[in-house]
This record gives C-alpha cells, structure tokens and sequence, in this order.
C-alpha cells in the first residue's frame, strides 16, 4: 500500500508540481516579497500655511523618521490632492494659518491635519505613529515653556512633562517587520494546502481511472480499510513530514525571520500536524468525483482557512460560530502552535491546547476516514451485486430474445 | 460575417448543452464563490479591531498601584484580561495565545509616586500577531497616558489649579487624522473588495482552463471546432462568452452587496468599476488559455494555474504595498491581473481620480490578450490534431 501510493504520487505530475514545487518554491517567494519587513520612505506632501519656524521644527523632525519622506511641498491642498489622486504621495499633512499663534497663546490649542492614503493599511500605520511621536515630542516643549510662564521652574517643569517614562518593547521580533509576522504563518499554510490539494487531487484521479486502489480484495472488512489508510497515509507522512521539517525547522533559520523555538519541540508538533492534515484531507477526498474539482476547493478554502484561523485578524474579532468552525480544521491550530514555539519561543508543554487538538483531529478524522472506508465498501458491494443481477437478469432477456426468433 | 455569427452561436449553443450535462464544475464555482462572499461578509462583523487582550504584571502591590488598576479597568477602550503579580505568568500566557501585550507596573512605583518623582512604567507588545499586537500597544500607550496623565494632574491640582487650566497644558498640540474613504479605519473594507473579486478571477481562470482543458482530456475538440466552423477564434467566443456572463453577473451581485448593502465607500465611477471588473475577469480567462496553451494536459495546466493565480492576492499589494518589495518581485507583480485591478478599485472607490489614472491599468488589462494570441497557433494546431498525451 505504501510503495504502491508512493509511486502514484511520482507519476503524477499535477502532484510533483503541487508537493515539490509548490511547497519550495512558494517560500522563497515570499520571502522576496516581503523582504525589505517594512515599508519606509512613504511620499507625502506638505501644505504648510503657517509658514512658521515650529511648523518647520516639526517636519524636520517628522522627515529624519525612516517611515516617512516629504517629496512634495505644495501651496494649497487642492494641488496636494491632485498628487495623491494620481498616487504619487500617500499622505498629506496640513498645517493651517493658526499654528504658531496658536502654539504661542498659553490656553490655545494647535492643529494638524494629516490625510492618509487608505489604500493599504500600512501607509496609515506609518504615517500616523511617526507623526504622533513627533507631536508628542513637540509638544512637551511647548508645555515646559507653558509651565515656566506659570512660574514652575524649569527644572520641574521638564520632569513634569515627560510622558510617564515607559520603556516599549516588542517582544519577540525586535524589527516589527510585516514578513516576521507572516511568513511563519505562510509556511503553515503552505504545507497544509499543498498537502490538502494534492492528496484531494490523487483521490480525485483513483476515482476517474478507477484504479486498483479502490477495489483491493477484501478491502470491506475493517482491517483492510486501517491497512489501507495506514498504508497511503505513510507514504503521505514520510514526504510531508521531511518538507516540514525543511520549511518549519531550516527555512525560519534561513530567511532569518524570528526563531527562538527549541527545534526538537518543533520535530514533535510537526508530528500530530502533518497526520492531522493527511487524514483530514482523505476524508475530504472521499467527497472528490474528479482532480480538477480540488483545484476550486484549493482556492476557495485556501484564504477562508487563512482568515478563519485568526492569524493576520485576531481571533477575539472572529465570530463565535466560524471560531468553533476553524476548530475543525489542522490549521487553525497548527499556525498558532508553530507561531508560538518558532517565534514567541514557547516550549510543547506551552503550547499542549494545540498540540493536543491537532492529535484530537488526527483521531477523529482517521476514524472518519476509516468509516467512510467502510461505507464506501458497502456501497461498492452493493452496486456490484445489482450490478450482477441486473447482467444475469440481462442475460436471460438477451436469451429469451433469442429465443423468440429461434420458436418463429 | 451573417456566418461568423451562426458559427458563435453554434458554439454557443453547444456549450449550453455542455454546462447543463454537466453541472458540476460551474455549480461547485458558483457556491465557492457564493460561500466565499458569505464567509467574509459575515467574518468582520467588527471592522476595526478597537480591543486586545492584555495582561498587567502588578510588582507594586499597594493600594496606588490596584488604584490605577481598577481606573485602567474601567477605561472602555481596554481590556485587561489577567492581573497578576509574576511576570513569568504573564509572559506564559502571551506564549499561549491568550493576551497581545504585557503591562508592567513596577515594584518602586509607589514610592517613586509620594515622592514626587515620575513613576515609570513598561510595557510589551507582541510582534508575532501584527494586528493584535498593535492595537495592544495602542491600549497601552493609553494606559500609561493615564498614568502619567494623573500624575501632572495631581500635582497641579496640588499647585492650585483647576481641571480646565490644566488641559489645555496637558494638549497644546492635536493631530487630526483623516483616513481617506475610510474614515472608519476599517479593515474589512480594503480587504473584502480585493479579495472577492480576486477569487472571482481565480475562478475565471480555473474554469478556462478547465473547459477547454476537458475538450482535450475527452477529445472532443475537433467536434468543437467543427461547430465554429474552423474557425478558433469563433470557437473561443462562443465558449467563454456565456461564462463570462456568469462571472460579471457574480461581481455586479457581489459589488451590490458590497458597495450598496454593507455601504463601502466609492468616490468615483460605479460604472467604470464595473467596467474594470469585466476586464480582470477576461484578462484572467486570457491567462487560462495561455496556460492551457502551453500546457495542454489538463492537470499540469490546473496546477500551475492554482499557484499562479493564488500568489496574485500577496502580490497586488493590498496588505503589503508593493513599494516594499524587491524591485524583481514588483516586476512580477505586474503579470498578475489582481495587480491591475487593484490599482484601478484604489483610483475609481478611493480616490475618486479622473479616468485618466485608470487608463494605464486598463490598457495593461488588455494587454493579456496578446501571450493568448502567442498560445493560440499552438493550441488551435492542438485542438486539431489532438497530437498531445493526456495522462
């Protein structure tokens, strides 16, 4: 069984291609794609109508953040519109006429405007907290001078101002960067439906050329139906759990993106994920008439099982009804083990939900798989038997037809 | 040219019968589409992630520092979920998925209080979730305004002065912030309207190569060319044309709900929008035949053109802009369909630009069709002979 699923999925191109070059090819990708983490030097424009040395104080500031880059000065707004329409700027920053006086004036309050481009919400994200840092900046210096003109001397009033002195740290990946964060998720995802689509296409191919494989003698009682499942699942598990180990365990070291799990931790959730996905897919596969059919089933789960699991959208946001759904699949739990051990440095007792789940899957669907096994074989036994009786009948039709002549 | 017609809707025709003997693949599309379009409008509910789990490590222990603890609590835009007193608990539950950021309160911060001095404090974020360990460092960045917030006020008030004086000092300086067509900060909106119609297209695609794919598999091409009279570029029409009905009919239903019943802002053109939709859809069947072109087994073609089409979604830059990229990587970029789409959905629903802007991406649309016309010797030549393997 096992040498002979191994060999289908050598003479199958469509799975070389999905298994191979699907799985390998797929991360590097990524990693090209994401590889600069952070989108620096956002084009703005400026529309400054104060014109004052603190409105110029301030975009110096602003322009030395690396998220930002002033590219256009304009006179009015209209003009600066006119540049982001035309997607040369994603972002604007507006100071009106007031801002000085404003600023000066110990009980005035002065304003900035600043239009972000919401094309994607990193040039938001961007744009809005480093001019946040620099106003907070700023604005403690006009507070010192405020505080000073009350008669604080100078001294307490620095101390007073400064921001309750906080130290921000962000954990686990010291660059923030947008590729850290995805890319383990990605790798997951990956493995799960590369392995998910190519073992729904090989079931799709055993039921068009209805191989062999579906008709092993003896394959109605139960033991034949474990032998079986064992047997393809093997040859599935001995290549997937090598690729995982490759795009979980070598590539996170690689591309060095955040890696801080103990490796042996990673051996051994690896085992209950691939098996997980294996029988969870070979029961999807039961449900397969055809290859070509997978191929949609590929796409439209590919992005629901992406955003169901509560990766790039936290998972308090997901509704209660598709969050218990997400729990049914491998890689809802799957993504959040391997981020957890890989990039928050979680040990396998840390991530025991997980780790237990993806066994509580690997048993429900291989008993599931091995009781459609066993309904599949009844209802084979069956059709062949109708079948049978029906060509009996057939024949004693075809010979009475004969008959009739023969008596005329 | 009255026969060309004919021909068209011999094809046409036939290719009606076909669909209806066999439904399977254009009804699973339709309802991975219909489901798709279900699953994400129901998703998020909640467009803009406003709430993260947090925890506060309290190393302080005294009635100022439960104090805080309690006013943060009360504070509708945080959520504290796990108050406790060892950071070591902290961090294990931030290692177990269950809070986005760690708020320390430090062991000195009472004394530091009475004394006048400014207390400090330290707070974590989670980088490995990029959403939720952002909105928690936003929370955050709330919750140590608060503390630092009620320590000028206390001593003002100590110094003799009123609240309202003491606002003024404590925010001379306000940013307002104006999220263009999205003044909601929602993350639903600039998602939902690239990914639907990207499935769409996926879909597009697939179904391309799958329905002329299977005139191969089963080697019924010659019959099909037949009915086009000869004629491939006839017999092409007649084919695509009533699943590109289907298709544009899905994305007029899909952008109803999306820009009329969910009310997802559109500056410009509805029209034009529409008209953009139709040509990433064509320009995704474009790609269909030329896959299925060079690669006349049908599998092969299917494979590829899954991971083809899948890597349009990253790479259309609506999560990720793609001035972040590596300049090769943009240059593939602009063999993706999704890529041209999305640029022309950022002019016409969130610029509201002139059509001029949306020229360029439209003309690029077009564009696809000239690899189809490469593909086209070679597969019409396939489509007759039927010289190729199948398995």
């Amino acid at each position: 069984m096992f040498a002979h699923e191994l060999k289908r999925i050598f003479s199958n191109t469509g799975t070389i291609v999905i298994f191979f070059l699907g799985s390998l090819a797929y991360p590097f990708l990524y990693k090209a794609m994401y590889w600069n983490e952070q989108i620096n030097d956002i084009p703005v424009a400026v529309v400054d109508l104060s014109c004052s040395p603190e409105s110029r104080e301030f975009l110096h500031k602003w322009a030395a953040a690396p998220d930002v880059k002033i590219a256009y000065t304009c006179a009015s707004m209209v003009e600066a519109e006119k540049l982001l329409r035309d997607q040369k700027i994603h972002g604007i920053i507006y100071f009106p006429k007031d801002y000085a006086t404003q600023l000066a004036d110990p009980f005035g309050q002065a304003h900035i405007s600043l239009y972000c481009d919401m094309s994607s919400f990193l040039y938001m994200k961007g744009l809005y907290m480093s001019c946040n840092l620099v106003m907070l900046e700023s604005m403690r210096n006009v507070q010192i001078d405020r505080y000073q003109q009350m008669g604080v001397d100078r001294e307490f009033a620095w101390e007073l101002v400064q921001e309750a002195p906080y130290a921000e740290r962000a954990l686990f990946s010291p660059t923030g960067g947008y590729g850290s964060f995805l890319i383990p998720a990605v790798l997951v995802m990956i493995l799960h439906q590369t392995l998910f689509f190519g073992i729904c296409m090989l079931a799709g191919a055993i039921r068009e050329e209805k191989s062999e494989l579906y008709r092993i003698p003896g394959r109605r009682r139960g033991y034949s139906a474990f032998r079986t499942l064992f047997g393809r699942g093997a040859a599935y598990f001995v290549i997937y759990y090598a690729l995982a180990a490759i795009l979980l365990g070598l590539l996170p070291r690689l591309f060095e993106i955040p890696h801080i799990g103990a490796i042996g931790d990673i051996l051994r959730f690896n085992v209950p994920f691939i098996l997980s996905v294996i029988f969870f897919s070979l029961c999807v596969g039961f449900f397969i008439r055809n290859q070509e059919v997978s191929i949609v089933l590929l796409i439209s789960t590919s992005l629901i099982f992406l955003f169901i699991a509560g990766i790039s959208w936290p998972k308090e946001m997901i509704p209660d009804g598709w969050r218990y759904l997400s729990y049914l699949i491998p890689y809802t739990w799957a993504s959040h083990g391997f981020i957890h051990i890989n990039s928050m440095g979680a040990s396998l007792w840390t991530t025991r939900t997980e780790y237990l789940a993806l066994w509580g899957l690997t048993a429900l669907y291989f008993v599931t798989a091995v009781l459609m096994f066993i309904i599949a074989g009844y209802r084979e036994e069956r059709r062949e038997s109708r079948l049978a009786a029906l060509s009996e009948a057939d024949r004693l039709s075809v010979a009475s037809d004969m008959a009739v002549p023969a008596e005329s | 040219m009255k026969e060309i017609f004919l021909n068209i809707w011999n094809v046409l025709q036939r290719e009606l019968r076909r669909m209806v003997s066999r439904p399977l693949y254009l009804t699973a599309s339709v309802g991975a589409f219909l489901f798709s379009m279900f699953f994400f409008m129901t998703l998020m509910q909640r467009g803009a992630a406003e709430m993260m789990p947090v925890a506060v490590v309290d190393l302080d222990q005294t009635s100022i520092s439960r104090r805080l603890i309690h006013e943060m609590q009360a504070t509708p835009s945080v959520d504290i979920l796990l108050v406790t007193s060892s950071y070591q608990e902290a961090r294990q539950a931030m290692q177990e998925g269950r809070i986005y950021g760690i708020f320390v309160i430090p062991s000195d911060f009472y004394r530091h209080l009475v004394s006048f001095k400014r207390p400090r404090v330290d707070f974590y974020m989670t980088n490995a979730y990029t959403v939720g360990g952002n909105t928690a460092y936003k929370q955050m960045m709330t919750m140590a305004n608060l503390v630092s917030g009620a320590f000028q006020r206390e001593v003002l008030r100590k110094k003799g002065m009123t609240d309202d004086v003491i606002m003024h000092r404590i925010q001379p300086v306000s940013i307002e912030g104006h999220m263009i067509a999205n003044p909601w900060g929602n993350y639903m909106i600039y998602l939902v309207s690239i990914v639907l119609p990207g499935i769409l297209g996926v879909i597009a695609l697939i179904l391309t190569v799958f329905v002329v794919g299977f005139e191969l598999k089963a080697r019924t091409s010659k019959e099909w060319l037949n009915a086009a009279g000869g004629n491939y570029t006839v017999a092409m029409i007649g084919k695509l044309l009533p699943y590109t009905v289907i298709y544009q009919t899905l994305g007029v239903v899909c952008y109803m709900m999306l820009f009329t019943v969910a009310g997802f802002p559109v500056l410009g053109s509805h029209w034009r929008l529409l008209f953009g939709l139709l040509l990433f859809i064509m320009a995704m069947e474009m790609m269909g035949i030329v896959l299925i072109g060079c690669m006349p087994r049908l599998r092969d073609a299917l494979s590829i053109g899954a991971l083809y089409s899948m890597l349009g979604f990253s790479l259309s830059g609506f999560t990720y802009p793609n001035m972040g990229m590596l300049p090769f990587v943009r240059a593939i970029s602009w063999i993706e369909p999704l890529r041209h789409y999305y640029l022309i959905y950022v002019n016409e629903a969130l610029m509201g630009a002139p059509f001029i802007n949306s020229l360029p991406t439209a003309m690029a649309l077009v564009a696809f069709t000239i690899p189809a016309l490469f593909v086209a010797p070679r597969l019409h030549h396939a489509l007759k002979y039927q010289n190729y393997p199948i398995n």
